[in-house]
């Protein structure tokens, strides 16, 4: 009976599922994104693999959160990890031909002193012409083929601007600012027969200036020529680049290889603060996790009594520091910490003047101690969740043995809560050995070294030094910071799987 | 003397601990009362006394905190709710049976989640852009797609988490149901899952707070429509200019913010810590 | 609504969103025209259906921008979307959104984003015509990279001397007097600090102490012959840098800068009428006027010998260079939001000097306008190069050690080296 709904729910749901796929297919297959198209079949397929058999049983429970997974983590991994392969940064985007039509763009000068001309947009059996009106009230006409030249015939309207052309039609605004508005603004009238005397350009569609060229592009040989230079398009750098070295912005994307990860390895200037920004990433991240976990587990502890009054209470007013966003607990604690004024020096420890955030050991503690205060109720929440997984006829059996309640602690709920907890333990300690938002708040990696030769300082760890690096020049490099974090991710999740090794020993243990 | 020596100390202690952990929660409650007030000037306790700031919370259709307040509400419950359900199914396919590729699914878990994520919202960004040609309602600007991006992460820690907790429940238990009949799913959903109540509300507790603080991929993926935005992306845009900073309004939002959770926690921990699960699996 | 207020306090959060935009990745197809706007418009010739113009702006001028947007759709047919983003993220959201389609047309945005965003061909170049004339110089100034103008200014913003007229009736006639009756009043027990230049206790705050270094001859860069900054001349080290550092130290020394004086204690504390002078702009005034603080705003006077004058900050509309419709992005920006009175609008909401001439100068009847603006039109533009970002973090936490003790003369020259260093890459 039960047997039979069950198998009733299943085949709707597949039913379902299939209909979703096959829509999602025909969307995909009309709009030809094909990429796309095979994920979905591949995703219907080993839905229907999966739930219309009888085998495969684990994977009826893993497909789900798996297929989510796919999309949405791996393929930010499987992104970042092709991003570091390019040069990929705020000046290094786009293609080739973008860096050369916004460099001519950009460019395309104004004649210095050159007068406003008042322009009506013209069009001919599909073809555009401006018809201007100087400041003097003269009118001209053009098309691109055919250089600027007076004309007596025009419709002038109450001032004087001219609007119309006897064997033109005069486009209407919505034509201008519809379909049409890239090719008015990417088009030139020659000012005159001399070629270097510049041409008429509008941006607005209602009034038209003259511009000179201040750069050349020849196609053929990938050259730009400006002021005299020329610059060579280079296509291991992704840029126009002169015989000196000067280049010419924006460049363009362009696959590097293993070039960012090169440059990550060899450059001195990082390996001369590193080893000391590892070993205080490597004591910040174990004495976060020790610390929040440690006091946590006390807390879960001290209040798992029942009969004490006002647990509830207790246990929700301290998950408070949880629930209120990062930002403003560390505005606050920068404030209270402040060396002349905070509440710290002033009040509990009687007007001292200690440096809280600007001595290099004090920045480190307070760096800590403000990450414990935020981190535990995370911890306690678990440890009071691991704490009802003991099973309570082994405590009660150690007790009538005689064991006293510390070593019941020792030997029976810590080994068991570790097991519970280790990989968040891990996991845990991964996030803070990147936990950028933290240190980049309270500290932002200060005080400075001033030994260093490069922007660092003593309490930044890996991720914030390193991305500094990445960001904190004259653009953003995305390349090279997907390349540290693919290092970083090699580097945590070597140390993690070491330690997990460790972990599975001591569960095999027990 | 007695009492002192069973749960007096455990009073001193919460207090001692209460204190520390809500003095800078007091700083953030007077700024929040403070028209002009800023969280830093620590010298300026209830220096005064107003309502403004939470008035304009409510009052501001350029601001509308309500919406924020209920969208990340909606949003926060259905990730939990729904995170919960996919990190005990796949909790349970590794707790209860052994399959090709387990050992090291379960390590794959653990580590694509401790990939540094900074450059993960452009990514995002793309692949909804995309998603959102073929299918808006899972594209940008949809609470829905970003709900899914949430989902992304519902494997993972969670999922060791609760497998150590599916670990503890004796198989005799499911053994013998299987003997009488029951199918793997009558298993997981009539006989596992009741068993590890206590740790299904803990995950969904730290999937609720994990989605509500959420920042960046909710800015940068919800869109343009002001009424579509989560609390977080709000109430940082009162604070988001350096010298404009409306640290009041950014209190007064932050508290209310935190107040559901409380709730929440008030309510839910008697799952977490009822008395009753235990009997069960000692059966 | 300064670049420093990205780089060097909110980094964490600016940096998560300093992004961009690897879009390239999504294709080449991600630039192809979209479907919705392949079938707007079309042939026909009615005026209403000629697509759409997206504006992003923040918070305090989403409704003037609308209430303008509103006009030109009345006039013209075009649709005007306006959306409120957060000042502080609208560039690196721009940068990173722009290249797959998905960005504004028009943006509302500080001049010293103006090389980034130039460099990396994400503004195209507006011409302002005669509309040039009709605007302050130094605003025009700012707009300007390397020739072109790159949108339009509507405001300008600065720091200046603010006194308190009750403790401080007398402007200061030199740095020195002004340093002395600060003095003479902490003496009297009648202040708690002798002048407020606020500082963050990690980062510093050089934007603030700048027109103090700027006294000393001391520049960041050299000006390039066109006009703006060349940032192959790096110039912070010469010896008017050195001699503005060795003063820093003095002057922390004696008080006059203290590390311990954040933005909000300072202003907190001149709210509370505890400090006769503060260095500080428009954004701070709210809270003192609400205490009933008596104020005047002057020039800051010079501790170098030179004018102190400050970085003068200019915001304005740009005009997406990813825009598929930049005749009525430009129209809508010259023609509409460039009117004196939709200046005189975004003035009167915003409460900075106008950028438009004659909207500031009737705005000088108010002697906080007038005294903000003097000051204004005698600074420089801060560099709007994209070098500058290489320069603020290290700049500032340079002057914090200064402030804190260190020897001036090798922290300044240490800080030059990295700074040239990241700025070669």
């Amino acid at each position: 009976m039960k047997l039979g709904s069950g198998v009733l729910v299943r085949y709707v749901l597949l039913a379902l599922a299939n209909a979703l796929g096959v829509y999602a297919l025909m969307v995909l297959g009309d709009l030809g994104m094909w990429k796309g198209f095979a994920a979905v079949l591949a995703g219907t397929l080993a839905v229907d693999v999966v739930y219309a058999t009888k085998r495969f049983i684990p994977m009826k429970y893993l497909l789900p959160g798996l297929v989510l997974l796919l999309v949405y983590q791996v393929y930010v991994v499987l992104y970042t990890g092709a991003v570091a392969l390019t040069n990929s940064s705020e000046f290094n985007q786009g293609t080739e031909d973008r860096a050369v039509s916004v460099i001519l763009a950009q460019n395309e000068l104004r004649v210095p002193d050159s007068p406003q001309y008042r322009l009506t947009v013209l069009d001919k059996d599909g073809r555009l012409a401006f018809l201007v009106t100087d400041p003097d009230g003269d009118v001209f006409v053009g098309t691109s083929e055919q250089p600027l030249e007076e004309t007596d015939d025009a419709t002038l309207d109450d001032t004087g601007k001219a609007i119309g052309l006897e064997g033109y039609t005069t486009l209407p605004y919505a034509e201008l600012v519809g379909p049409r508005s890239k090719e008015i603004t990417s088009y030139r009238v020659p000012f005159s027969d001399d070629p270097t005397a510049g041409s008429l350009k509008t941006q607005d569609g209602s009034n038209a200036y003259v511009y000179k060229p201040a750069a050349r592009y020849d196609a053929a040989a990938g050259t730009i020529t400006r002021d005299g230079v020329t610059y060579t398009a280079d296509d291991d750098t992704g840029y126009f680049v002169s015989p000196e070295g000067d280049r010419l912005t924006p460049g363009w994307k362009v696959n590097v290889g293993f070039d960012n990860f090169t440059r990550i390895l060899t450059n001195k200037e990082i390996r001369g603060p590193f080893l000391a920004i590892l070993v205080w990433t490597i004591v910040f991240a174990a004495v976060t996790v020790l610390g929040t976990f440690a006091l946590g587990l006390l807390t879960a502890i001290v209040l798992n009594d029942p009969r004490m009054r006002f647990r509830r209470w207790y246990r929700s007013l301290l998950l408070m520091p949880y629930a209120i966003p990062a930002i403003i607990s560390a505005g606050v604690f920068k404030g209270m910490l402040n060396t002349q004024f905070g509440f710290v020096n002033d009040v509990l420890l009687f007007g001292a003047h200690l440096d809280w955030l600007g001595d290099p050991w004090l920045a480190k503690v307070s760096l800590v101690l403000v990450n414990l205060w935020l981190g535990y109720p995370y911890m306690f929440l678990v440890s009071t969740g691991a704490l009802q997984a003991i099973p309570s006829d082994v405590v009660e059996a150690a007790t009538v043995d005689g064991a006293s309640a510390w070593n019941v602690f020792r030997f029976i709920k810590l080994p068991f809560i570790l097991v519970a907890t280790a990989p968040l333990l891990i996991a845990s300690y991964a996030f803070n050995f990147n936990n950028y938002t933290l240190v980049a708040a309270l500290t932002n990696g200060g005080p400075p070294m001033t030994s260093a030769d490069v922007s660092a300082g003593h309490t930044d760890i890996l991720i914030t030094f390193v991305y500094e690096l990445a960001f904190g020049g004259e653009q953003a490099q995305y390349g090279f910071a997907s390349a540290i974090s693919i290092l970083i991710f090699v580097f945590v999740g070597a140390i993690s799987v070491l330690g997990f090794r460790q972990t599975r020993r001591f569960e095999e243990m027990s | 003397m007695r009492w002192f020596k069973q749960t007096g100390w455990r009073h001193l202690y919460g207090v001692a601990l209460l204190v520390v952990a809500l003095f800078p929660i007091v700083f953030i409650l007077s700024a929040s009362l403070n028209p002009t007030g800023s969280v830093s000037d620590t010298n300026n306790l209830f220096s005064s006394f107003s309502l403004k700031n939470y008035r304009d919370l409510f009052t501001d259709p350029q601001n509308p905190f309500l919406d924020w307040f209920v969208n990340t509400q909606v949003l926060a419950v259905g990730t939990a709710v729904i995170t919960v359900f996919l990190g005990a199914m796949a909790a349970f396919a590794f707790s209860r049976y052994r399959f090709r590729g387990r050992d090291s699914g379960l390590t794959g878990l653990l580590l694509v989640q401790m990939f540094p994520q900074l450059l993960a919202y452009i990514a995002l960004f793309l692949l909804l852009s995309s998603i959102g040609e073929a299918f808006p309602v899972l594209g940008l600007g949809s609470r829905l797609g970003l709900m899914f991006v949430y989902l992304g992460g519902a494997l993972g820690v969670n999922t060791w988490l609760l497998k150590g907790f599916f670990d503890t429940v004796p198989r005799d238990l499911d053994e013998s149901a299987t003997i009488d009949g029951a199918s793997h799913a009558q298993v997981f959903f009539r006989i596992m899952l009741p068993l590890v109540t206590p740790i299904l509300v803990v995950v969904g507790l730290l999937s609720y707070v994990s989605t509500m603080g959420e920042l960046v991929l909710a800015r940068i993926l919800l869109g343009d429509d002001v009424t579509k935005q989560t609390m977080a992306v709000g109430l940082f845009g009162f604070i988001s200019e350096q010298f404009s900073k409306n640290w009041g309004v950014f209190a007064a939002g932050a508290i209310l913010g935190a107040l559901p959770l409380v709730i929440l926690f008030q309510f839910l921990q008697r799952y977490i810590v009822g008395g009753l699960l235990a009997g069960s699996v000692k059966g | 609504m300064r670049r420093t207020s990205v780089k060097a306090t909110t980094r964490a959060v600016a940096l998560l969103a300093t992004v961009g935009l690897l879009a390239t990745g999504c294709g080449s197809g991600a630039d192809d025209d979209k479907p919705a706007e392949k079938t707007a418009g079309g042939e026909s010739s009615a005026p209403a259906a000629s697509g759409t113009l997206t504006v992003w702006a923040d918070e305090t001028r989403t409704p003037i921008v609308n209430e303008i947007g509103q006009q030109f759709t009345d006039d013209k047919g075009v649709k005007v979307k306006v959306v409120q983003k957060d000042f502080g993220t609208l560039k690196d959201e721009f940068t990173t959104q722009a290249p797959s389609g998905k960005g504004p047309d028009i943006l509302i945005g500080a001049h010293d984003w103006i090389g980034g965003l130039v460099e990396s061909g994400g503004i195209a170049p507006v011409e302002l015509g005669d509309k040039a004339g009709e605007l302050q110089d130094v605003a025009v100034d700012a707009f300007t990279y390397n020739g072109q103008t790159y949108g339009l200014p509507y405001a300008v913003e600065n720091i200046a001397l603010i006194r308190n007229t009750d403790l401080a009736p007398q402007a200061p006639k030199s740095w020195d007097d002004m340093v002395a009756t600060g003095k003479k009043l902490v003496d009297q027990k009648k202040a708690k600090l002798p002048i407020a230049i606020q500082q963050d206790p990690t980062n510093g705050d050089p934007y603030h102490l700048f027109p103090l270094q700027q006294s000393f001859g001391s520049s960041i860069f050299a000006t390039s012959p066109e006009g703006g900054y060349d940032a192959s001349k790096l110039t912070i080290g010469d010896e008017h840098g050195i001699a503005f550092a060795k003063w820093l130290s003095q002057a922390a020394k004696n008080d006059v800068v203290n590390p311990s004086v954040s933005y909000d204690i300072a202003t907190g504390e001149f709210a509370k009428g505890n400090v006769p002078y503060i260095i500080t702009g428009p954004w701070a005034l709210a809270p003192f006027d609400e205490a009933k603080i008596n104020y005047s705003v002057e020039e800051i006077p010079s501790p170098g010998g030179e004018p102190a004058v400050p970085f003068v900050g200019v915001q304005g509309f740009m005009v997406s260079a990813h825009s598929k419709n930049p005749v009525a992005a430009n129209d809508f920006v010259l023609n509409y939001l460039g009117t004196e009175e939709s200046q005189q609008k975004l003035f009167e909401v915003g409460g900075r000097p106008s950028a438009m001439t004659s909207v500031f100068e009737q705005s000088k009847d108010d002697p906080i306008y007038k005294g903000f603006g003097e000051v204004g039109a005698a600074g420089v533009p801060q560099p709007n190069i994209p070098a500058m970002d290489a320069v603020w973090a290290e700049w500032g936490k340079t002057e914090m050690a200064i402030i804190k003790g260190g020897d001036p003369v090798k922290l300044w020259k240490n800080m030059t080296k990295k700074i040239q260093k990241t700025i070669n890459g």
